[in-house]
């Protein structure tokens, strides 16, 4: 006869599907996961630690290094926090170079995330595509801002290094071909009939339980809440006529098709920035001061929020970094996998919510 | 019988996320509200919760203390919404069970404040016995 039994099976530390390393200890009846618990520890760095003392020339690009996937937003949120806390001033040329950058970072952050969960249910050859995306998008970073993930591009008051004429020539081209190739991607993914088996249903988090958990970005946005959007509240964004987009399944395909979605929106974004890009300077100076300031930014995986307090000489004497990973892991370790009806989609559900481990261990 | 490879006491860890700014100013406003001592407070989430939830505390506190504002009487101040779904620190049930003795004291004359107070002792009583 049969047996059904309750065990623990726990999943990582190191497991094939891990971008890094985390252990999720799953509790399960047969294949019926009834609840799930994250243990944390493997890779911190304590670079909240580090900052401390050190002045904001340093911690800059110290921001950089907290993830290696989406760095260039820790550096827009750390510079545009001692902006407002200093009152400086941005040119408008600079602002939407900001923007340009930033979302490249965004479109290549969420291919990434989307190569992953197409490994992780075993459709490599959409996942090697969307690799082959990404290095295209690396590319333009690397030709606007001279490298590829830790570019270091932002410094109060503007940015680094100007968009020459014939960058933004060939940035106008690559967004037509990653159009092209993301719009293809998307189809595959969207008809793709074994992509649908692993993919929609599965997982699911309510809109109520994506507010409880505090999830944020498009994992939030999947589960029909827009307004989590901090690009709705930046000013060049509002100026660019930012609104976001949001679906209302909650499952793993709706969690892909948001960031399918987002990759098409960043690519017009871009195109509108270059469009509008005023003649003009790129810096406009300023040094930042003493104070105290909580600031919020739109990372590719949500609300990434920076709370600084600094001294008269610039120097960091408190800091405070709340990545978006550590409320879509909870969100997803509590909230999806609860009810998971089988082992096998444990993997692909936690990828789904694109967790950044090295975010979470920052 | 070998040690096992990764079961490992979480202890200090889980302390470490603890004391870190924002999540000791949690503590200290959560057990100024009961009335707890904040060690009792620390003990309790450390044996109770896993890290990944306690590192997402204080987005969910602060999260959780909005929509306690908008609670009607006497669920606000008893922190219904803030102690069983932000920081559940405590079970829906048990906290039901908080809120009718409430209610019922309030029906029969008791003050709100007196009866928020003895909602609050009987909280307390439930986090740390």
């Amino acid at each position: 006869m049969k047996r059904t039994v309750d065990v623990s099976i726990p999943v990582g530390p190191v497991h094939p599907c891990w971008k890094e390393p985390t252990r999720v200890k799953c509790e399960t009846r047969g294949e019926f996961v009834l609840s799930a618990e994250v243990e944390l520890g493997y890779m911190k760095k304590g670079i909240e630690r580090i900052m401390q003392g050190r002045p904001w020339q340093e911690v800059m690009f110290l921001a950089e290094r907290v993830c290696g996937i989406c760095s260039v937003i820790h550096n827009m949120v750390f510079i545009e926090a001692l902006e407002k806390m200093s009152s400086i001033e941005v040119p408008e040329r600079a602002a939407l170079l900001r923007v340009i950058v930033n979302e490249l970072d965004r479109m290549q952050s969420h291919i990434l995330a989307n190569f992953s969960y197409c490994y992780t249910i075993e459709h490599e050859t959409l996942g090697m595509y969307l690799l082959d995306s990404r290095e295209k998008v690396l590319d333009e970073l690397e030709r606007i801002t001279g490298a590829r993930i830790t570019c270091a591009y932002m410094v109060p008051g503007g940015v680094r290094f100007d968009l020459r004429s014939e960058d933004a020539l060939h940035l106008r081209a690559s967004m037509d071909m990653l159009e092209k190739e993301i719009t293809r991607y998307t189809g595959m993914f969207e008809h793709g009939p074994l992509i649908a088996l692993r993919s929609r249903g599965i997982g699911i988090l309510t809109r109520d339980a994506a507010r409880e958990a505090c999830a944020v970005g498009p994992t939030a946005r999947a589960s029909g809440l827009p307004e989590s959007d901090r690009r709705l509240h930046h000013p060049t964004y509002r100026k660019l006529g930012f609104t976001p987009i949001s679906r209302e399944e909650g499952d793993n395909f709706a969690r892909i098709m948001m960031r399918f979605q987002e990759m098409l929106q960043s690519i017009s974004l871009i195109r509108k920035c270059l469009d509008i890009l005023p003649v003009g300077p790129i810096r406009g100076g300023g040094i930042p001061g003493a104070g105290e300031i909580a600031y919020s930014g739109e990372a590719p995986r949500g609300e990434l929020s920076y709370f600084i307090r600094t001294d008269a000489a610039g120097r960091v004497i408190d800091i405070a970094i709340q990545t978006p990973s550590i409320m879509n892991i909870e969100a997803c370790c509590h909230y999806m996998l609860t009810g998971v009806a089988s082992m096998a989609d444990v993997p692909s559900t936690f990828v789904s919510s694109d967790p950044c481990i090295a975010c979470t261990e920052r | 019988m070998k040690e096992p490879l990764y079961e490992k006491d979480l202890t200090t860890m889980k302390y470490d996320i603890l004391v870190s700014q924002r999540h000791d100013r949690m503590v200290r406003e959560i057990a100024a509200d009961l009335g707890v001592p904040q060690l009792k407070v620390r003990r309790y989430i450390m044996d109770h919760f896993d890290m990944i939830l306690m590192e997402n505390l204080p987005a969910r506190y602060e999260q959780g203390k909005r929509v306690q504002e908008e609670a009607p009487e006497p669920e606000r101040y008893l922190g219904a919404y803030l102690y069983t779904h932000a920081v559940p620190l405590i079970g829906e049930d048990c906290m039901d069970e908080i809120i009718s003795g409430v209610k019922e004291m309030i029906r029969g004359g008791t003050s709100m404040d007196q009866a928020v107070l003895s909602g609050k002792s009987r909280l307390r009583e439930a986090i740390a016995p």
